[in-house]
């Protein structure tokens, strides 16, 4: 009889008492099976262990700054508190802050500059970040009941297809906006890059465009799909971030700042790759 | 001026210097909680924008790493919750791929990227408590606090998970 998956687990990372795994070796010894799982998870472990850190992409961290920025002006809070709904995540933080000791003008002295169309830019990325964390198959507001809220009667399958339709198509418009604010900015822009790299964007665009079509022409033969909904929803978010790296480039090109522009176009190869 | 001291004072150099020395670790958390890259920046932001927020509360007698630590732990779990409740389950779904059958043997070592990659792939759940475990090292009891679910649950799903892993690279 094969030990059972505590034991073998056990045995794997070394953690059973010494008889236990003496028992258990014994098993390992003649069991083809047993033994090949065992070496598969002492394989797992020992890569799990040499796991490496991963960078974030080089947007994040001037999407961050504009979400600070907003943030000291007010506006991020007035933005959570309207998408409150939204996202759970999202509404804890609004609610949690709190004017600090460090204030608004003083959040904001040390930084760079902010062109209006940077603010602008700040409002897509909080909309992307808090507002557009719909999941095909459930609603963006949790609703996964089958039940009323009034009488817990149950909702008809009609409906329900009906609310997710109807949801799925909310995302959709909160993405196609969030897409069109930002591919104002990027094109009004462009000059700030140099034609190499803003043909290898244009490229890269029509990739993403070409699967969003794809993927609006599977929903449209087979609307209640969730890999279709969930594929759809993973282009626009690949475009979205696409357009993200654009405006973050400008902006490091703007600011004269070639290592963060570097950073910037490194990574848009490596996805290009 | 120590470096907290110029953040808490509005320095955004200084905040991003704190960024700079921080952020693959808690992206690199983030991501593997979350399940995906895209879901890892959003937290990631939303990680360094309450940091901001709440650097005022933080005590200068500890270090600054443990503290971004705990608050990018807390953030991902309520996040993994907050998805956990709207989804409606534990994922479960790997009872039946749990096999000690022999599969093809693999002849060279495991690919940081694949195994990365196969740990997205993870369903939720078993992905949650296997990051936990195996890659940030809590032992079962304290996964089980954080997740809250039972012990036994959480030896569980690392198991499922590591079973997964399996099947995902030999798969590949």
């Amino acid at each position: 009889m094969h030990p059972n998956e505590d034991a073998l687990n056990g045995y794997a990372e070394g953690s059973l008492a010494p008889a236990e795994a003496a028992e258990v070796e014994r098993h390992v010894i003649s069991c083809v099976s047993c033994r090949q799982l065992v070496d598969d998870l002492r394989d797992i472990l020992r890569a799990t262990a040499d796991l490496d850190l991963q960078d974030p992409p080089a947007r994040a961290w001037t999407r961050i700054e504009r979400a600070i920025q907003l943030d000291g002006d007010g506006g991020a809070r007035a933005f959570q508190a309207g998408e409150a709904e939204a996202d759970t995540a999202a509404r804890d933080g609004a609610r949690s802050f709190q004017p600090s000791d460090v204030g608004a003008a003083a959040r904001l002295k040390g930084s760079r500059f902010l062109l209006p169309w940077l603010a602008a830019a700040a409002a897509l990325v909080l909309a992307t970040m808090i507002g557009l964390r719909y999941t095909p198959g459930q609603s963006p507001s949790g609703a996964r009941s089958q039940t009323t809220a009034s009488g817990g009667a149950q909702v008809s399958a009609g409906d329900a297809a009906q609310s997710v339709e109807n949801e799925l198509r909310q995302a959709e418009a909160h993405y196609e906006n969030a897409i069109k604010g930002l591919e104002q900015i990027a094109n009004a822009e462009q000059n700030a890059l140099d034609p190499r790299t803003a043909a290898t964007l244009q490229k890269n665009l029509a990739v993403i465009d070409q699967a969003i079509n794809e993927s609006r022409a599977a929903i449209r033969s087979q609307p209640a799909s969730e890999p279709a909904q969930q594929s759809l929803m993973e282009n626009f978010k690949t475009k979205i971030a696409l357009l993200q790296d654009t405006v973050a480039l400008i902006n490091e090109m703007r600011k004269g700042n070639e290592a963060g522009a570097a950073r910037i176009v490194s990574g848009l190869k490596q996805k290009g790759n | 001026m120590d470096l907290v001291a110029r953040c808490r004072a509005g320095d955004v150099e200084a905040f991003e210097t704190l960024y700079r020395e921080h952020a693959a670790r808690l992206y690199t958390l983030a991501c593997r909680m979350a399940g995906s890259r895209e879901d890892g920046e959003d937290l990631l932001q939303e990680i360094f924008l309450q940091a901001h927020r709440k650097l005022g509360s933080f005590k200068d007698d500890s270090s600054i790493g443990t503290w971004l630590d705990r608050l990018a732990l807390n953030h991902c779990l309520d996040y993994v919750r907050s998805r956990r409740a709207k989804m409606n389950k534990l994922t479960d779904t790997l009872d039946a791929e749990t096999s000690f059958e022999p599969t093809a043997r693999r002849d060279t070592p495991i690919a940081r990227m694949d195994l990365e990659r196969a740990v997205e792939r993870l369903p939720e759940g078993c992905r949650e408590a296997f990051v936990l475990h195996d890659v940030e090292g809590f032992d079962h009891k304290e996964v089980a606090d954080l997740l809250g679910i039972a012990e036994g649950t959480s030896k569980s799903q690392v198991f499922k998970a590591r079973m997964k892993l399996r099947g995902f690279l030999r798969g590949k």
